[in-house]
Order: C-alpha cells, then structure tokens, then sequence
C-alpha cells in the first residue's frame, strides 16, 4: 500500500540541501558512549525510520537535535546553515519539532487551548470561539482533523497524538520527530497517522521516524539508519532492506525471530488435563460495565495460548481474572481441578500461577524500593525468606541476586532502586522471578512492549523454556506476528468476548484480522483444549 | 573541557551524609550572618549556646527532656509515611492522649506503680482514638487523611484548653489554667530526665526493628510505596492502612501521656508545645527512618534548646523560629544536590 505514494511523491531537484544534517555528532556520559561518529542526513520529502535496540543512541540523538542535549561534539546544519541549540523553542523555531512517546497536553484544557498553549502568535487577548476557530482552520489546512472544543482528557489516545502533531506543525515545523508514535494507537488509528504523515512529507517536508517494530518502518519509511551502541551502523534505502536483515543490524548478529513452537527432545507433551479453565466466566467494571462476557477458556499444561486482539477488548482484565486479582461476576474459574472462582491473589501466587502484568513500574514492582525487596515479592511469605512472622534481609538479598543471575541482569547494588535498572532489564527481573513460582500457570500481558528485538528474543525463549517443563502459559499480546510463531493456539478477543480459537498452525491471518474486528469464527468455538 | 552537573538517581549515603552537614553549617552562618546585620553578636551567642548546652549536664538534661516528645513524634509521623499516609495530627493526637492520661490520674485512685501503666494505656488509645476518623475516611472513603488529621488538631488543643480552664481547673487554686498537679509521677531516669527518654528510644527502635526483620514490615513496605503492587501480591492493603496509621496516632498520644507524667505533671493549654508539628519535620529530617527519627530529635532539641537560650540573651522568638526554618531549607536543598555529581567531558579526539 505503501509503494504508489512513494513513487508519486516529488523528488527535491538536485541541489536542493538535506533539511537536516549531523555530521560526527558524540555525546558522553559518565562510562557511556550515547552517541559517537553519528551522521544523519534528512531530506525533504522523505520519512526517514531511526532503528536501533533500548539504549543504542536513538532518544539521546534526538534530543541534541532538538535541543534538549548539547552535542560533545560535531556539527548541527539545517538547510545548510550551520546551527546550534541552546534550548527546544531554539529548535522548534527553526522548524524541528517533536512529539515524544508520552503526551504533553494539558488534560484538563481543550484541544485549542493546548495548541495555542506557550505560542508566541497566539494573541494576548482572545475569546474561545476564535481560539477554537483558529485551530479548526489550522486544522483543515494541515489536513488533521481535530474537535477543537474538545476536552483532551475525553480524547482517545488516537486523538491526543492528532493534537500533539498539529500542536507541532502549527508552529511551522518542517521536521517532524516522532518516538515509537504507533505504540499507543491501534491499527486503524496508526493507519491514519501514516497517512498524515505521507502527506506531510508530500509538501516538502520530512519526518524522523524512531520505532522498534521493524515491519511498520519496512511499511512507512524510504530510507532507514540504524544505531548501535551509540553509532551509525547503515542507512539504506528501504526497498533494499528486510526484517531479517534489519534485526541483524540492529543487535549485531542474527536473530531468529521465527517458530518456536516445535518442542525440545526433552520436553514435557502437552497434557490431557486442562490446568484452567473458566466457564462462561462475567466480569464487571466498578462501574457496572461488563468488560468479560461470558469468557470460556481451558489451557492444558505444556500449551502456549495466545490471546490476540486490539488493546482494550478486556485482554487485561483476562489476565487480571487468571490471576485472581479481578473478581468474577458470575462463572466458574478452575485450577488443577479446584474451584478457585473465590480466591485472592495471594491464593493464586500459592496455586502456583506467575504473573507478568501489563504495566511491570505500576503494578509489578514497587519503583522506589530496592532490587532486593521487588525480588522477594513473590516468596517472602515462606522459607527461606520468612520463617514464621521473622523476615530475613540476607536470604532475601540471596534469592534477589539468584533472580538477577537466572534473568542476566547486572546489579550493581541491590539496594539501589529498582527504577535505576533499565526497562528491558526490570522485564527480564519480573519475568524470571514470575517463573519461579509459575508452576502451573504463567499469564504474560504484553511481555514484548517497549523491548527491542533482542529482549523480545530473551523473552520468548523464557516461555518456550517453561512451556517444556510442562507450565500452562498465556500471553497477551499485540503483535500478531509474535504470537503465531510462539503460541500454540491463538484466541481473539473483542468487546470482552472470544471471537473464536484458532490453532496457529495453519492460521489465516486475515480470519483473525477479522475476529479482532468483531466477526466470531465461522467454526464453533472450541469447548475443550485440543488433545493430540 | 566542559564542566556539566549530571543528576544521579539516587543519592549515595556517605554524599547524603556530608550534604547534610554542610548544610546545617551553612544555614547556622546565614543565621549569624542576619544576627550580626541585626547587631547581635553570633559568635558571643553560639559560645554561650554551646556552654550552656553542653557545657554542663544540666544543659543537656535539658535537651533530654525536649527530645522525648520529638522523638515519638517523629516517629509518629514516620510510621505513617511507611504506608504513604501523612499524619500532620500529631499534635492533636499528642493532646488527646495527654487529656486520656490526665483523665484517668484524676479520676481513678490507684497507687502510681499501677496508675503509670494504665495512663500509659490510656495516653496510646487517646491517640489511637484521635486518628480513628481520619483513618477510617481513607481507607473506606479515600478522603485525605493530610486535611482530616490537621482539622482534629484544632479540636484537640481546644478541648484542652477547655477541661483545664474549666471542668478541670485546679481546685486548690493556685495556677489559673491548669489541672491540679498529678500524683504519679514518670520516674527519674538521669538528673531530671525521666524514663520516658530510654523508652521514647526503645520503641523507635522496636518499630524501626519490626519494619525491617518482619513479613509484616515487609508487606507495609511494599504497600506503602506503591498500593498496585501490593494487590498484584495479594497483600491487604486497607488493613495495612488502618493498622500503621492508629499505630502512628497511639505513638503520638504516648507522647502526651509521657510530656504530662514526666514532665509537666499538669494539664495545661499549650502542652504540646508544638512537638507535633516539630515532629514532622524530625521525620523528615530523618527521611522517614524509624532510627534516624533519633537523631533528627536530638538535633531538633538542640535547636529548641538554643532557641531557649538565644531568648535569655534577648533574640526574640521569631528569629528562633526562622533559623529552625533555615536549617530545615538548607537541608531539602543539601538533599536535593547530594544528587548531582559533577562531571567533566572532553571532546573527542578528532
């Protein structure tokens, strides 16, 4: 879908400068090398992907490009003057702007207010009806549509980007930097932001692109570069590029990103008795909304279930009901053949069912508190660490530093925070100290998000590994592509409900494309787990 | 060569430490500073402060007195910041369960080895009583405990004032705005500090103790910093909440119980002498450390203390009350920048 517009899209005459270069950009800090030797050439008319893992350089080359950082050293030049910025209103007025990965709107203001917000050509003295008719012309002439009167707080998260893109382009920006833009949106929602931005480049202007999802940057961009470790590995042309190739780039050396459904020689089969299974299982909101409909599941041991579906169809409080931290309305949830239906949380940890939450800093740590008390979260309540009502610091700080070495994480403190470890590094913490006590079940929410390609890698290696111990495991995720090649069977969620099971082997992607769009399986849904 | 501040995400203890110190170094001179503009002479007062603090045992008697209160209430409020409660009535509870204690001396014969344990009990349940509400509201209602517990404090100091002007009043006569002086007394401990100081200490150190080498510490811990995780647990919040908060208010009211028994011996209006609110900042200064709430006491004594003697020599209150001010800046500021280190980057080589 990709391919016509870039062949109709106006080729700058030969000539014309690049609207942005950085020649030998480097930036130090204390025992990192962020960045070193980096060049990057934007031109007008093009979307330009910037792909590289968690800490290859990306966010730190951005900000020196908008001003947040000062580069060490090399050369700033913007249409072919050499420029520096001390600050990102120096950047955004000479047309480089950006829209970070969290919103910066005031919630509480309207769509026009936010846009007119710390702009210098907004008037001193102006009512709402002009504020609000200034943003719907701004709106129609960058072609984003936007409800000015709106409240940003009752906008989908589609909408707020809408507004933070015009907030950006209303002040002449002709460099629009956009970091990880389609992590919050759903597909459609991120079809339409490819659009705009197609037509935004269209009328000469350019767009940098930072993403981790290589199949979107192969989809949207015309020339991709890739940093690792602070440097400049490659552009190319997108139409030279591959996701196997990219990956390769990216982490240095090949990555297999592909089956992992094949079992080991030693793996446990898949067993005959389901280890959960819900029954017509309803769950409702404080509200009184049902968000659970009516869900009928069974996850044999050994089995990997993949629950697809666009974010927001009740995936989360799925993994809420599987861990007993939700409550069931009405249905029956069985574990190991007990009735669970009643039980706590706690109850569930002693079932043996590990959880990976969707948000590991909100609810599966404790941010501030050290490595070592988020280590023990799961078993302080039994020996070694408690015996008794007596906690004991040092075997619990023995069993943080067992975590950290199954998990591959260095800890240079174990009672430093736990927000000071890296985002990939506290995943990998929670998922192998989830393992430990997932014995019978390990439900994983989004495991792969805001990972890159080499710790999703990690990731998925960690539940291939439980799964042929013999574990149950259910994870929620996204990326479609991920769960086929990881799952053994994938569900689909919408509005709350199963739209239908499918078996991955065989799978057709659009069926399921179309499941998650609310159309139910034309094959009955499946009552059992299935038994080879 | 670029010199740039870079910010760490936490601070190590040994920098904290020394930040700490500079700082209170520093507020102390600004305070000279002003002093002497004011023409008083600062270092004529900081020798007659020293030598009458440390310079004989009666000075740091004194200081014994002033850091029981603070102590338990200090903790008071460091107690509560375990479950991420702020309890800014430990003043008001510091009265109620000095009213309680003071009730059941009055009104209940018994010889003292009997009465002191049971006014003990009293001045705790006093307390626990005060923050019942407020307690209650936040964990049922979510209603902010920082606006209920500071509104009781009003009702407290009021109802003092009350019983020992009115109902209360000496009989015999002899003070206008006090209870009549009580017959049990806290026993001396050293000089004229009674045991109250080496209990004020036990049980910070029981608590401190209790947060750290119990599953229920634990729990409180985890619950206190981020309530998500402790669902994630399966840890009961709310009851974690109930329980750490009356415990904070019964500390603060064991306060009042021991500022009457050992101390004043009457019920009077202005008992308090403002040790609840001080006790906020004792926990502060002690970054919500059970045994650090210790120390924070005593340097805040010894601040009172000056204050007391800074007054002898004809520095008015509100100067006393803004050097405490200025330690209390300076330290936030020194903690704040016991984050930075500063770095020095050299250009690449070209």
């Amino acid at each position: 879908m990709a391919m016509p517009d870039v062949t109709e899209r106006p080729r700058p005459a030969p000539g014309t400068p690049p609207l942005v270069q950085l020649r030998g950009i480097a930036k130090y800090f204390p025992g990192v090398v962020a960045n070193q030797d980096v060049d990057l050439e934007v031109r007008p008319g093009e979307i330009h992907a910037l792909l590289g893992e968690n800490g290859a350089g990306k966010s730190t080359l951005m900000n020196i490009l908008t001003g947040i950082y000062q580069p060490d050293a090399g050369e700033i030049i913007i249409d072919g003057y050499l420029k520096s910025f001390a600050s990102p209103v120096e950047a955004i007025a000479a047309g480089i702007g950006m829209v970070h990965q969290h919103f910066k709107l005031v919630r509480a203001f309207t769509v026009a207010e936010n846009i007119h917000l710390g702009w210098s050509e907004t008037p001193r003295r102006i009512s709402a009806q002009e504020l609000e008719a200034r943003t719907a012309q701004l709106s129609a002439s960058l072609n984003l549509a936007v409800r000015p009167d709106a409240r940003v707080d009752e906008l989908s998260t589609g909408e707020q980007q809408r507004v933070e893109i015009l907030r950006v382009l209303a002040r002449n920006a002709r460099v629009l930097i956009l970091d990880e833009p389609t992590a919050v949106l759903t597909p459609s929602e991120a079809r339409e932001l490819f659009k705009a931005l197609k037509e935004f480049v269209a009328r000469g202007n350019a767009v940098i692109f930072i993403s981790h999802k290589l199949d979107e940057v192969l989809e949207i961009s015309d020339r991709i570069t890739v940093l690792r470790g602070g440097r400049k590995v490659a552009t190319e042309p997108t139409s030279a590029c591959n996701e196997k190739m990219l990956a390769k780039l990216m982490v240095g050396h090949e990555i297999v990103l592909d089956d992992l459904r094949a079992r080991g020689p030693n793996a446990i089969a898949k067993s005959n008795e389901p280890v959960v299974s819900l029954r017509e299982v309803t769950a409702r909101d404080s509200t009184g909304h049902t968000v659970l409909n009516k869900v009928s599941l069974e996850i044999a041991g050994g089995e990997i279930l993949g629950i697809a579906g666009v974010a927001g169809n009740g995936q989360k409080e799925l993994s809420e009901l599987l861990t007993g931290m939700r409550a069931a309305s009405s249905g029956q949830i069985m574990l190991g053949g007990r009735d669970v239906s009643a039980a706590s949380a706690g109850d569930f940890v002693d079932f043996g069912v590990g959880h990976i939450p969707e948000d590991r800093l909100r609810s599966g740590l404790a941010p501030a508190l050290s490595v070592t008390d988020n280590a023990v979260i799961r078993e302080y309540d039994r020996a070694p660490v408690s015996l008794g009502p007596w906690y004991r610091p040092r075997a619990a700080a023995a069993l943080a530093r067992r975590i950290a070495e199954a998990a591959a994480v260095m800890v240079p403190n174990y009672s430093m925070p736990i927000r000071n470890l890296s985002g990939g590094n506290q995943q990998r913490f929670v998922a192998r100290r989830e393992m430990r006590i997932a014995t019978k079940l390990l439900v994983a929410a989004y495991p792969s998000r805001g990972l890159d390609v080499g710790a999703i890698n990690t990731m998925m290696r960690y539940f291939v590994e439980l799964r042929d111990a013999g574990v149950g495991i259910v994870v929620i995720s996204e990326e479609l592509e991920e769960l086929l090649n990881l799952s053994d069977r994938i569900a689909v969620m919408f509005h709350g409900e199963i739209m239908g099971i499918v078996d991955s082997a065989g799978a057709d992607i659009e069926q399921i494309g179309l499941m998650m769009g609310g159309q139910r399986a034309a094959t009955p849904v499946r009552a059992a787990a299935m038994v080879h | 060569m670029a010199i740039r501040l870079q910010r760490l995400p936490s601070a190590s203890p040994a920098v904290a430490l020394a930040a700490r110190a500079i700082a209170i170094l520093l507020a102390l001179v600004t305070a000279g500073l002003l002093l002497a503009a004011s023409g008083a002479q600062p270092l004529k007062l900081a020798q007659q402060v020293l030598k009458s603090t440390f310079g004989s045992g009666f000075g740091l008697e004194d200081v014994g007195l002033l850091v029981t209160p603070l102590i338990l209430t200090g903790l008071s409020v460091a107690v509560a910041l375990r479950i991420g409660a702020w309890n800014i009535g430990a003043e008001g509870q510091f009265y109620a369960g000095a009213f309680a204690a003071t009730g059941v001396a009055l009104f209940i014969p018994g010889p003292s080895i009997v009465m002191l344990p049971l006014m003990f009990i009293a001045g705790a349940l006093g307390g626990l009583i005060w923050i019942l509400v407020p307690t209650l509201a936040r964990a049922y209602a979510d209603v902010s405990e920082l606006i209920t517990t500071l509104l009781l404090n009003f009702v407290a100091t009021l109802l003092v004032y009350y019983v020992a002007t009115g109902p209360w009043l000496d009989p015999g006569g002899h003070a206008l705005a006090t209870t009549a002086r009580l017959k049990h007394d806290m026993p001396e401990f050293i000089g004229i500090v009674h045991w109250g100081f080496p209990m004020a200490i036990l049980l910070a150190v029981i608590t401190a103790a209790t947060f750290s080498f119990t599953r229920w510490g634990y729990e409180v811990r985890i619950a206190g910093s981020n309530p998500q995780a402790a669902k994630y647990a399966g840890m009961p919040f709310r009851r974690h909440l109930i329980v750490v908060m009356l415990l904070s208010g019964a500390i603060a009211g064991i306060a009042g119980m021991l500022e009457v028994a050992g101390t004043v011996h009457r019920l009077q209006g202005g008992i308090s002498n403002n040790f609840g609110y001080l006790g906020i900042m004792v926990a502060v200064l002690a970054r919500g450390s059970c045994i650090g709430v210790i120390a924070g006491a005593a340097l805040m004594a010894v601040i009172l203390n000056s204050g007391i003697i800074l007054q002898t020599q004809g520095v008015n209150t509100s100067t006393v009350l803004a050097i405490t001010g200025l330690i209390l800046f300076f330290t936030a500021v020194g903690d704040e920048l016991a984050h930075f280190r500063i770095v020095s980057s050299k250009p690449a080589e070209a």
